[in-house]
């Protein structure tokens, strides 16, 4: 450094503020890196995703199969290498890098496994699965929801932040499925829906993002209730099976 | 469906879970709720502590610029208000060590350690003329909470506001810009630090640039105190004060009023 032998600024000093300026430098650019690739993977994939609205739910699972090969394989190895670095730096000084990124590749992956995709050998892939974080968890192969030692994680707030956009991509579906002529999943979305949405009353929220995204989710569940509504006004609904799932109307 | 009470800070009032049937998601979002609730609690202590130990630096920032030499012991009445200030953020601080240990050190926010760097590099520059180190400002406090670099930068560049406001009042009060029997004053003190946090690679966190603009400011206007004092020294009368700055001390707000 140009300054001069001073009295008053010990070298110490420099070398400290320096050496992690640096540092924080390097780290925010490699980072960078990562969260383009991730984003281009997740846009990629909200791509395949968007063709959900005008496939009949028959021709999903080739779909889906579609998604995970070209989108979610290729994002899980950017998300690995992105952990493994991202792990040597603590967690929450660099975590709004990548939380966006991270949001829309677990979105994409619990779209993909409720509409029926994410099959794996010892557990065939079926519609109306909602992964756990725990899943998501073992699919990109990083811990969920950590708190003993400071590494790369997935948090709640990811989770359950994701669990909102696919409700709103869902009651999108909801409607588009009627015309497609699928009523039954028009039903299987709106018992999902509405379970989910009494799930996130259960929360206390603070007036963040999370409550933000979680306010929105009414909406989604009025949208898939006046589908439901229209749908029912006119007899159009399937006698309810014996499943579960609530089509009081 | 009613909305959930809550009190000023946000908590909920009532748990309304037994309204809700439960479903295949009910236990999970019961988990979620415990864990969030346990993260806002902890933000919520770590807030407090934040507030009050930056209200505290605060007054010994206040109570420091009381101080009318450089190179000295702080006066004794001085020193023991400080001394309990500092026993005071201690305690505090001590209340929220296990809140913010290992992987929570940087999820909440504790601009307070910021604040208290101010303040002790304040203290350790009144009495020795040097800018305080990392390790020392940590050993000024003894708490199990490590500073971060962020916090270390960040109180310099706010010591360099308070030694505006020191060298522009003493300089007025006394006729000559404070400053050892060597030639060196607090004005090339200030050059020194400040050209130094202008070397340094932008941190990106935070406004840095608007931070060093201000910082400029301030050695600019010590810059013109020392002219002046040069120039004109002895023709003004002591304890005449340059209009540019507010009152020295009683200031509320932080780096804002700087200028």
């Amino acid at each position: 450094m140009a300054i001069n032998d001073s009295t008053t600024i010990d070298p110490s000093i420099i070398d400290y503020l320096r050496v992690n300026a640096e540092q924080e430098i390097q780290v925010s650019e490699k980072l960078q890196q990562f969260v383009t690739t991730l984003n281009r993977h997740v846009s990629a994939a909200q791509g395949f995703l968007s063709r959900i609205h005008s496939t009949p739910a028959a021709k999903f699972p080739l779909l889906l199969k579609q998604v995970e090969e070209n989108a979610i394989r290729p994002s899980t190895e950017t998300v690995k290498e992105l952990a493994a670095f991202a792990s040597n730096y603590p967690y929450y000084k660099y975590n709004n890098r990548w939380t966006r990124g991270i949001q829309g590749i677990i979105n994409t992956i619990l779209l993909t496994a409720w509409l029926g995709g994410m099959g794996t050998d010892s557990r065939p892939g079926e519609l109306g699965r909602l992964l756990t974080l725990e899943e998501v968890g073992q699919i990109l192969q990083v811990p969920v929801n950590l708190k003993d030692r400071d590494a790369f994680h997935i948090t709640i707030e990811e989770y359950v932040l994701s669990l909102t956009d696919i409700t709103e991509e869902l009651s999108r579906l909801s409607m588009n499925s009627v015309t497609m002529g699928d009523i039954e999943l028009t039903v299987r979305i709106s018992g999902f829906i509405k379970d989910l949405f009494s799930g996130f009353q259960l929360l206390n929220l603070k007036n963040d993002i999370l409550r933000r995204k979680v306010d929105a989710v009414k909406y989604h569940v009025k949208k898939v209730e006046d589908v439901i509504y229209d749908l029912s006004l006119r007899g159009l609904i399937p006698k309810p099976d014996s499943t579960t799932m609530d089509t009081d109307a | 469906m009613v909305g959930v009470k809550r009190d000023h800070q946000g908590n909920k009032k009532e748990e309304k879970s037994k309204e809700i049937a439960r479903n295949a998601y009910t236990s999970i979002f019961e988990g979620f709720r415990d864990e969030l609730d346990e993260h806002h609690d902890r933000r919520q202590r770590i807030g407090k502590v934040s507030r009050d130990v930056t209200a505290l630096s605060k007054k010994i920032i206040f109570a420091l610029q009381r101080v009318r030499k450089l190179n000295q012991p702080v006066p004794e009445r001085l020193a023991a208000e400080i001394q309990g200030r500092v026993k005071e953020i201690k305690e505090l601080l001590n209340t929220i060590e296990a809140d913010v240990q290992g992987i929570n050190r940087y999820r909440y926010p504790l601009i307070c350690l910021e604040e208290f760097v101010e303040a002790v590099s304040f203290m350790h520059y009144l009495q020795h003329q040097t800018l305080i180190t990392p390790a020392q400002s940590e050993d000024e406090l003894k708490v199990n909470i490590p500073f971060t670099h962020a916090d270390y930068v960040y109180g310099i560049f706010d010591l360099t506001g308070e030694m505006m406001r020191f060298a522009i009042s003493v300089t007025a009060l006394t006729g000559s810009m404070p400053g050892d029997s060597k030639g060196r004053t607090i004005l090339t003190d200030l050059q020194e630090v400040s050209s130094m946090l202008q070397i340094l690679p932008p941190l990106s966190s935070k406004n840095w640039s608007k931070k060093v603009d201000v910082m400029v400011e301030q050695v600019k206007k010590v810059e013109r105190v020392g002219y002046g004092v040069t120039v004109r020294g002895n023709e003004r009368p002591k304890g005449w004060m340059p209009d540019m700055n507010e009152a020295v001390g009683g200031r509320e707000e932080h780096e804002e009023s700087a200028d």
